[in-house]
C-alpha cells in the first residue's frame, strides 16, 4: 500500500514536471503550427546543462536560472535559423525537427560521452512517508514546476507580450493588421518552449539520469498530454499530464508500465479520432 | 535526348547495374558491398512507402516501422513459433502487415495533416511497446534469432537464402517487383487519381472522387510495401527486434524519402543508397557523422525539398527536349 | 414540364452554432429551365449550394434531386448522381495541365480504382476531355499547367471540370464574377450554350446577366427564399425591389 502511495506521488511529481515540458510544446504547436520532434531533446539539453553547471560551478541552485536562460537563447536562435526558413514548408516542419532531434542527440553525444550520469539531488534528505522514505526533492520539484507553470499562466494572461502570443495564436491575420509583431512573437514562443523544457530538464535531472537519449521516452508523453488535454487548452494539457502520469504510476506498483503506457496511447488515438479538441472540452483552435 | 528517354536509359542503367552487381562491385570494391546493397534495397522500399504517401497523396506518415515490424515479425515468429516453411511465413508477415493497415488506415485517413502524421506515430508506438512487453513470442528487446527454411525444395535441388547470389536475386526479384507493382499504380487512373487528392481534395469530392477510399487504397499499399520490406529484411538478417518497430525508424524512412526525392518513383533508392554509403563510408571515420546526417535532412528541407531526385528531374526537364506525352514531373 | 421536380428542397436550414445561415428554404425547380439564384450578400445563397453539394451537412430539412433524396450523401456521391459544381472561390488542380484537370474528372465517372491500366489509354476520358476543351475554347491552352492560367481561363476550366463529369444539374457560383466585358460575353454565351441540353441553376449578382439569360428567378435573403417567378415577374415585386434592386452595389 505504501509503495502505492509512493509511487502515485512519484506520477504526480513527474506529471507536474512534463506539464511543465508540454506546455512548451503546446504553444509551439498552437501558435507555430509545428510538431516539434525535437521537444523531448530540448529537455535532455535542459538536464545536461543542469549538469554541467553543476559540474563547474558546483552549485545546483544556479542552474534553475541558468538553464532556462540559456535554453530560451538557444530556442531563439533555432527559431531563426531553423524554423522560419521552413515556413513555406509546414508540411516538412516535422522532417526539419527531426533532424534537429539527430543533432541535438550527437552533439550532446559528442561533447559529453554516451555514459548516463547522475547528478546528486541539492536536498537530499528524506522523510518518512506512510512507512517509506520519500524524498523532500521531489516535493520541491514539483512545487517548482507548480510555481513555474503560475508564472507561465500569469505572464500569457497578465503580460502584454503574454496577450499578444494569445492574439497571434487566435488570429495571426488580424493580429498583424492590428501592429503586432508576429515574427517576433513566433521567436519568442519558441524559445519559452524551449526554456520551459528545459527548466523541467533541470527539475528532472536529479530524480532521473542525465543522458542523450532522455528526451526519446519524454516525447511520446509530452504528446499524449497535449492532445488528450485538447489542443490549444493548455490547463487541460496540465491536467492531462498529471493524471495520465499519475496513474501510470499506480498501476507500475502491480503491472508493467508499458502496460499503462499503451493504454495511454490508446487512449490518444481515440481522443484524436473522436474528441480532436480533447477529452477537457475547452479552448478551440 | 527527350524527358522520356532520359528517364528510360536512367531505369535501365539502375536496373543494369543491380543485375551485375554481385559480379561487377567486387571489382572495384569490398565484396562486402554487394550486402550493403541488398541492404539499401530492403530499406529503400520502406522509404518508398513513404513516398507512395507523402509524393503522392500528401500523407506524411512517420509511422511506416509499423508495417515493417510486424512484416518481420510475422516472418520471424512464423518460421519460430509456428514451423512455418519460406513463403507461407514470407506470405504471413506480408498478409500481417497489410491487414493492419487496412484497419489503422481506416481510422488513420479519416484524419490529415499533422494529426495524420501523428496517430501514425501512436499506432506504431503501441504495437512498438506491445513487442516490446510480449517477450514470450516476440523476445521484446533482445530480438528474435532464427534459421530460414529453403526457398524451394524439390526434390535434391534446394534454394536456399544462406547461399549469398540465391539471398542477392532473391531480394532483387521482390524488391524489383515492389518498384514495378508502384510505378504501375502510379501511372494508372487510381495513381493520377492520388495526385489529383493531394493536391485539392475539396475539389477532388465535388468531381466525385471519393477521397477518403483514395487515401486508404495509398495507405494500405503503402503498408504493403513496408510489409514486403520488413518480411525481406527478416529473411537477410535471419533476425527479429520491436527495436525496429521504434519511431526513431519510420522518421529514418521518411528522411531517405525526402532526400531521394519525393514524387518520383526511384527517388527513394536514391536517398537510402546515400545516406546508407554516407554511414557506412563516414563512421569509420567520424564518429558524429550523425550531426551531418541531421543537417542535411534540415539544409534539404529548407533549400531542396524536392531533394536529390526532385532537382535531377527538374534538371532533366529545364535540359531535355520535352517529348510527345509530356507529362507532369512524376516517373 | 410535369413529370419529377430537378430540384425539391423542403424545410432546409442550416445553423453555424447561434447563427442561422438558411432558414426554411423551400423550393421546387423544374427540369428544362435555367434558373437563377440571386439576393444580397450573406443571404445564404453559397450555403445553399454546399449544403445541396453535400459539402455542409443540413441542420434541418431534405433535399430530393430527380426524385431521389440525397440529403445526407457524401459528396462524391452526390457527384455521381449528376450535379456538378463550379466553385465561387476558383478552385482547380494546379499542379495539373487542363486537359489533366478535365481529363480526370471525366474519368471519375469510368471509375478510377483499376490499377492495371495506364491512364494514358483510357481513350474515353481523354476524348471527353479534348471535346469540353474544344466547347469551351481551350484547346490551345490544353497542355498547360493550371496554375499558370489567367483568370477568366481557371473559370473557364472550372466549368470544364464540373460539365466533365457529364451532369444532369449544373451549379455555377457566380461564373462571370471579376471578368472583364469581353470575356464575360463569351462565357455568358457558353453558358447559354450549356443550357440547351443541360439544366443550370446559377448564383449571380449582374442583374442584366441575369435577366438576359435565366428562365426562372429565386430571390433570397437572409437565409430564406423571398420571392420566385419569371424575370419580368420578379421585377415587378415590389418586396424585391426594396430588399435587392433598390439599393444593390455591383461588386
Amino acid at each position: 500500500m505504501d509503495l502505492v502511495i509512493a509511487l502515485g506521488l512519484n506520477g504526480i511529481v513527474w506529471g507536474l514536471i512534463i506539464a511543465l515540458i508540454a506546455l512548451g510544446l503546446s504553444i509551439i504547436f498552437g501558435l507555430l503550427d509545428i510538431i516539434n520532434i525535437a521537444h523531448g531533446d530540448f529537455f535532455m539539453v535542459g538536464t545536461v546543462l543542469a549538469w554541467a553547471v553543476l559540474e563547474t560551478t558546483g552549485n545546483y541552485w544556479l542552474a534553475f536560472f541558468l538553464v532556462p536562460i540559456i535554453g530560451f537563447g538557444m530556442g531563439a536562435l533555432i527559431e531563426y535559423a531553423v524554423i522560419q526558413p521552413i515556413k513555406n514548408a509546414a508540411a516538412l516542419s516535422i522532417v526539419a525537427t527531426f533532424g534537429l532531434s539527430i543533432i541535438l542527440q550527437e552533439s550532446v553525444r559528442a561533447t559529453y560521452g554516451a555514459a548516463p550520469n547522475r547528478i546528486a539531488a541539492p536536498i537530499e534528505e528524506t522523510f518518512l512517508l506512510f512507512g517509506i522514505q520519500y524524498e523532500y526533492y521531489r516535493i520541491f520539484a514539483a512545487l517548482v514546476a507548480i510555481f513555474a507553470i503560475c508564472v507561465f499562466f500569469a505572464f500569457l494572461h497578465k503580460t502584454k507580450l503574454g496577450t499578444w502570443m494569445r492574439a497571434v495564436r487566435f488570429d495571426p491575420e488580424t493580429a498583424t493588421a492590428m501592429g503586432i509583431p508576429a515574427r517576433r512573437i513566433y521567436m519568442v514562443t519558441f524559445a519559452i518552449g524551449f526554456a520551459m523544457a528545459a527548466l523541467g530538464g533541470v527539475v528532472a535531472a536529479p530524480i532521473t539520469t542525465v543522458d542523450f537519449q532522455a528526451g526519446i521516452d519524454i516525447l511520446p508523453f509530452c504528446f499524449m498530454a497535449v492532445i488528450i488535454g485538447g489542443l490549444g487548452n493548455l490547463e487541460g494539457t496540465v491536467a492531462a499530464a498529471v493524471l495520465l502520469a499519475f496513474v501510470e504510476g499506480i498501476i507500475t506498483s502491480f503491472a508493467d508500465p508499458t502496460f499503462a503506457r499503451i493504454g495511454s496511447l490508446c487512449l490518444m488515438s481515440a481522443v484524436l479520432m473522436f474528441r480532436p479538441h480533447g477529452i477537457f472540452a475547452g479552448a478551440t483552435r | 535526348m527527350t524527358t522520356t528517354t532520359i528517364h528510360r536509359v536512367g531505369t535501365l542503367l539502375l536496373i543494369l547495374f543491380t543485375l551485375s552487381a554481385p559480379w561487377v562491385l567486387p571489382i572495384f570494391v569490398d565484396s562486402f558491398w554487394v550486402d550493403i546493397y541488398s541492404e539499401i534495397l530492403i530499406w529503400s522500399l520502406l522509404a518508398a512507402s513513404v513516398n507512395l504517401l507523402f509524393g503522392y497523396v500528401g500523407l506524411l506518415s512517420f509511422g511506416q516501422a509499423l508495417f515493417f515490424g510486424l512484416g518481420m515479425y510475422g516472418v520471424a515468429v512464423g518460421i519460430a513459433k509456428f514451423d512455418l516453411s519460406f513463403w507461407p511465413a514470407f506470405m504471413f508477415g506480408v498478409a500481417l502487415a497489410t491487414g493492419m493497415a487496412v484497419i489503422a488506415g481506416a481510422l488513420a485517413v479519416r484524419l490529415t495533416w499533422h494529426y495524420f502524421a501523428i496517430i501514425t506515430v501512436v499506432f506504431s508506438l503501441i504495437f512498438y511497446f506491445t513487442a516490446l512487453s510480449w517477450k514470450q513470442i516476440t523476445g521484446g528487446d533482445d530480438g528474435l534469432p532464427f534459421s530460414v527454411p529453403p526457398i524451394v525444395s524439390i526434390g535434391d535441388f534446394e534454394l536456399v537464402i544462406t547461399n549469398p547470389f540465391t539471398q542477392y536475386f532473391f531480394i532483387v526479384l521482390m524488391v524489383g517487383a515492389c518498384y514495378a507493382l508502384m510505378s504501375r499504380v502510379i501511372n494508372s487512373p487510381l495513381g493520377r487519381a492520388f495526385v489529383t487528392v493531394r493536391e485539392n481534395d475539396t475539389r477532388a469530392a465535388l468531381i466525385g472522387l471519393n477521397v477518403y477510399l483514395i487515401r486508404l487504397s495509398a495507405f494500405v499499399l503503402a503498408g504493403f510495401i513496408a510489409g514486403v520490406a520488413g518480411a525481406l529484411f527478416a529473411f537477410f538478417g535471419r533476425y527479429a527486434s520491436a527495436s525496429y518497430m521504434f519511431y526513431h525508424v519510420s522518421g529514418e524512412a521518411v528522411v531517405w524519402a525526402i532526400i531521394g526525392g519525393v514524387g518520383t518513383l526511384f527517388g527513394p533508392i536514391l536517398g537510402t543508397g546515400l545516406l546508407i554509403v554516407l554511414r557506412e563510408e563516414l563512421s569509420s571515420v567520424w564518429d558524429h557523422y550523425l550531426l551531418l546526417v541531421g543537417v542535411a535532412v534540415i539544409v534539404t528541407v529548407i533549400f531542396a525539398p524536392r531533394g536529390v531526385g526532385g532537382v535531377f528531374v527538374a534538371l532533366v526537364q529545364k535540359y531535355a527536349k520535352p517529348s510527345s506525352s509530356d507529362k507532369e514531373g512524376s516517373q | 414540364m410535369t413529370g419529377v421536380p430537378l430540384l425539391e428542397v423542403n424545410g432546409v436550414s442550416k445553423r453555424f452554432g447561434g447563427l442561422s445561415a438558411l432558414d426554411g428554404v423551400n423550393l421546387s425547380l423544374e427540369t428544362g429551365k435555367l434558373h437563377a439564384i440571386i439576393g444580397p450578400n450573406g443571404a445564404g445563397k453559397t450555403t445553399f449550394f454546399n449544403v445541396i453539394t453535400g459539402t455542409l451537412s443540413v441542420s434541418g430539412g431534405r433535399i430530393k434531386f430527380l426524385g431521389d433524396d440525397i440529403t445526407d450523401k457524401a459528396v462524391h456521391q452526390i457527384s455521381h448522381h449528376g450535379l456538378a459544381r463550379t466553385l465561387q472561390i476558383k478552385s482547380v488542380f494546379g499542379s495539373m495541365t487542363v486537359r489533366e484537370n478535365l481529363w480526370i474528372a471525366a474519368q471519375s465517372r469510368e471509375g478510377v480504382f483499376s490499377v492495371f491500366k495506364n491512364w494514358k489509354k483510357c481513350t474515353r476520358a481523354a476524348e471527353k476531355a479534348d471535346a469540353i476543351c474544344d466547347q469551351l475554347g481551350l484547346t490551345s491552352l490544353a497542355n498547360q499547367t493550371a496554375a499558370n492560367l489567367s483568370y477568366g481561363d481557371v473559370a473557364l476550366l472550372e466549368i470544364g471540370l464540373a460539365l466533365a463529369t457529364d451532369p444532369k444539374l449544373l451549379l455555377l457560383d457566380e461564373p462571370i464574377c471579376g471578368m472583364g466585358p469581353a470575356e464575360t460575353e463569351q462565357t455568358v454565351a457558353k453558358i447559354q450554350e450549356i443550357s440547351k441540353h443541360t439544366d443550370i441553376i446559377i448564383i449571380e449578382h449582374d442583374i442584366e446577366v441575369v435577366f438576359k439569360i435565366a428562365d426562372q428567378i429565386t430571390v433570397m435573403a437572409n437565409g430564406s427564399v423571398l420571392a420566385q417567378g419569371k424575370p419580368e415577374e420578379i421585377a415587378e415585386n415590389a418586396e424585391v425591389r426594396t430588399a435587392y434592386l433598390g439599393d444593390e452595389d455591383d461588386d
